[in-house]
């Protein structure tokens, strides 16, 4: 078990200090590029609604992130003190909706729920805490580990 | 990789092939081409994105009032180059029905300069 913490400013760039983090865990690792896309894909979402939702744009604030690889398992927790906010209440887009009238409010977290295996939101103290974990397949365990 | 944004005159056709990952960090950049291209009057769009990693909601909220912008003006955006990766995103986000897609740049082409 592998784990990477970083304390990123609150600005767009923590999106792609995560995306090359990520990066390089999967070359570290030899980990599946789906499961590390999926991860990207969902730590974009989680990450820039905390920078813009939670802080309104004010990068003098900071969030916190986990990443951690584990057996079969790549695990990322997000933490910000900002107001309490749990992304999983936040209902499906209606994905029937024709061009004119399509809305994006919502396609994120769809993306969120649907990339990860889990997702768990809690409110520690003053502080959100969003555990993403995408687990790996047994077909993309067994590439891992080689021919 | 950021979003890298190549583009092609075919005619009355622009097409934008575009490389790599479409994220909130990079979907502004893809935006601004979108913009450039639908800023020629009378043109129609073609977005191979054959080369495209993956895009996040930031992605399909640009794809999405470009496709706005291209109905309301009467003109054409046809994607094409979908790869397994992508075409499960745009699924997911039901986005699959609100595009013509079809498989590859040439008939996209076509598609869009002809509406067949």
């Amino acid at each position: 078990v592998s784990t990477v913490r970083l304390t990123l400013a609150a600005s767009p760039a923590a999106v792609q200090r995560a995306a090359e983090l990520l990066d390089r865990l999967r070359q570290e690792h030899a980990l599946p590029a789906d499961a590390v896309a999926d991860m990207q894909i969902a730590l974009d979402e989680v990450l820039a609604n905390v920078v813009t939702h939670a802080y309104g744009g004010d990068d003098s604030r900071w969030v916190g992130l986990r990443v951690t690889v584990g057996a079969g398992l790549l695990e990322a927790e997000v933490e910000d003190d900002g107001p309490p906010f749990d992304p999983l209440s936040v209902p499906d887009p209606d994905l029937d909706a024709p061009l004119e009238e399509r809305r994006v409010g919502g396609l994120g977290i769809l993306f969120v729920r649907r990339l990860m295996s889990e997702v768990a939101y809690a409110r520690r103290g003053d502080r959100n805490h969003l555990i993403l974990r995408r687990r790996l397949t047994a077909a993309e365990e067994d590439a891992r580990g080689g021919p | 990789m950021p979003v890298e944004v190549r583009e092609e005159a075919r005619g009355p056709v622009v097409v934008l092939e575009v490389r790599g990952r479409v994220d909130s960090a990079s979907a502004p950049v893809l935006q601004e081409r979108l913009a450039g291209a639908l800023g020629t009057p009378g043109t129609h769009l073609v977005l191979d994105l054959a080369a495209l990693e993956f895009l996040t909601s930031a992605g399909f909220r640009v794809l999405l009032m470009a496709g706005k912008q291209a109905g309301r003006e009467g003109r054409r955006l046809v994607l094409c180059g979908l790869s397994p990766r992508v075409h499960q995103l745009f699924e997911i986000g039901g986005f699959l029905d609100l595009f013509r897609i079809v498989p590859a740049r040439e008939e996209a082409v076509t598609a869009a300069r002809d509406g067949v």
